[in-house]
């Protein structure tokens, strides 16, 4: 039976190279590197490398980037620690509707304790314009968080645009860069998440890159870790692992990748009766890819692929449980029906043309077999 | 201990905590070239007790040492 795994958005394989650098530090390099002492120094060593490695990644300083456990934290503490930290009478987020729930969680929480949260429009591809931020922003405006690539349908941002719109009213831009990390140029954001098993780093491990000169409020407090802004013992071999896997992507893979999910979506679209791009054709995360199967239950299909050794999503794992459709595809303007018998697929620098091919036949026997029930 | 000589790069390690203030400084060195010169800000206390220590320790030349307003400033020679 195959076995093709096509849900790299939800998580990735953990590349070798990366669980043998962070090794020692589970076994005898074991020091907490808040500790002076030669045991802490190497561990506060490892992490610092790793911190220099992922500000390379994101053209950022060292001093600007945070640890934490992984995306989720990274955005909340976007989030709340910016409202927490704005001043009084500055109540106000933008936001776009295509988040994360790590993103529209605490923003609806915030709006619960009085905040006012703007949601831009987005248009059939999921791009937000910049004119609508501009639009959206007001003198009470603290944050802006867009995502730099959706992590259902892959619709990659206009963040620089965007960026300096909000420059021009001095608000802060958060994006959330989980899904685009080392695969897209590093964008101009002052907040950017990002985090390790997304990029065949390890689960567990995340940061923010925090501009210098903007403040924000921790979430956690305690031993003063990370300048005070995340207290908690330091996770060095997920640190070093998050910082090996930042430093082994390539742009080639990145196109390589994209070819393979274009052939992807040639076979999809042109062998399958009724299928259609959920997404944009152009400006898409190269990883992704989402198609609109109607007649199809996206359920019934997740499954059915995976008794068939293909492991494939409906879209985000952190609501795959969930029983409304996609808010993702729903915004876009999906029906509801159509949002159900909809299959998100994401590849990896580990996909092939075999597994394409063979995900593609596996899929329209699947599709075809569904179809046919009464 | 003074030095006049101009440095080729800046860290400023002001309200960075032991050990990492060290570790940081040991990277940004590693990224230098031998006998480049790195000027380093680091907080009274221990970081100016812990840092200078840490960086000779690692084979690099302490060359001036002078307390500045509320801080310490280093010029630290690369080591070969």
């Amino acid at each position: 039976m195959a076995t093709i795994y096509l849900d790299n958005a939800s998580t990735t394989q953990p590349d070798a190279r990366v669980l043998d650098a962070m090794a020692p530090y589970s076994a005898e390099q074991f020091g907490n590197a808040a500790a002076t002492h030669a045991h802490g120094r190497t561990a506060a060593q490892a992490v610092e490398q790793a911190r220099a490695g992922i500000a390379r990644a994101l053209s950022a300083l060292p001093e600007e980037i945070v640890f934490c456990s992984g995306g989720t934290e990274a955005n909340n503490f976007a989030i709340l620690g910016t409202a927490w930290a704005a001043p009084p009478g500055k109540r106000h987020l933008v936001v776009s509707p295509i988040e994360h729930a790590s993103i529209l969680a605490p923003c609806a929480w915030l709006e619960q304790q009085g905040w006012h949260v703007t949601r831009l429009p987005v248009d059939s591809e999921g791009f937000v314009d910049p004119d609508d931020v501009r639009r959206a922003l007001r003198p009470e405006t603290v944050l802006v968080s867009v995502g730099q690539a959706n992590n259902e349908i892959g619709t990659l941002q206009p963040i620089d645009a965007i960026a300096a719109v909000c420059a021009e009213r001095c608000v802060p831009l958060h994006t959330d860069a989980c899904q685009s990390f080392t695969r897209v140029a590093p964008v101009g954001a002052d907040l950017v998440a990002v985090n390790g098993h997304k990029i065949h780093g390890p689960k567990g491990i995340g940061a923010l890159r925090i501009r210098s000169g903007l403040r924000l409020e921790p979430l956690l407090r305690g031993g003063g870790q990370e300048s005070g802004l995340r207290a908690g013992t330091l996770n060095t071999p997920g640190i070093v692992g998050l910082g090996c896997a930042a430093g082994l992507a390539t742009a080639d893979e990145a196109l390589k990748i994209g070819k393979l999910r274009d052939d992807l979506a040639e076979s999809i679209l042109a062998g399958i009766d009724g299928a259609r791009l959920n997404g944009p054709r152009v400006n898409r995360l190269c990883t992704n890819l989402n198609v609109c199967l109607s007649g199809c239950s996206g359920r019934r299909l997740v499954a059915a692929l995976s008794r068939l050794g293909v492991s494939v999503s409906r879209g985000s794992a952190c609501a795959s449980g969930a029983t409304q459709p996609s808010h993702v595809l729903t915004a876009i303007g999906l029906t509801a029906e159509d949002a159900d018998s909809s299959l998100r697929l994401t590849l990896s620098k580990w996909t092939t043309a075999d597994d394409i091919v063979t995900a593609t036949s596996i899929l329209r026997d699947a599709v075809r077999a569904l179809r046919s029930l009464p | 201990m003074t030095d006049d000589r101009k440095p080729d790069e800046h860290l400023d390690l002001r309200g960075v905590r032991c050990p990492a203030n060290s570790a940081r400084a040991l990277v940004r060195l590693q990224g230098m070239d031998a006998g480049q010169l790195l000027e380093i800000l680091v907080d009274d206390g221990e970081p100016i007790a812990h840092v200078p220590e840490v960086l000779d320790d690692e084979g690099h030349r302490i060359l001036s040492q002078v307390r500045t307003q509320g801080a310490w400033r280093l010029v630290v020679a690369v080591g070969g």
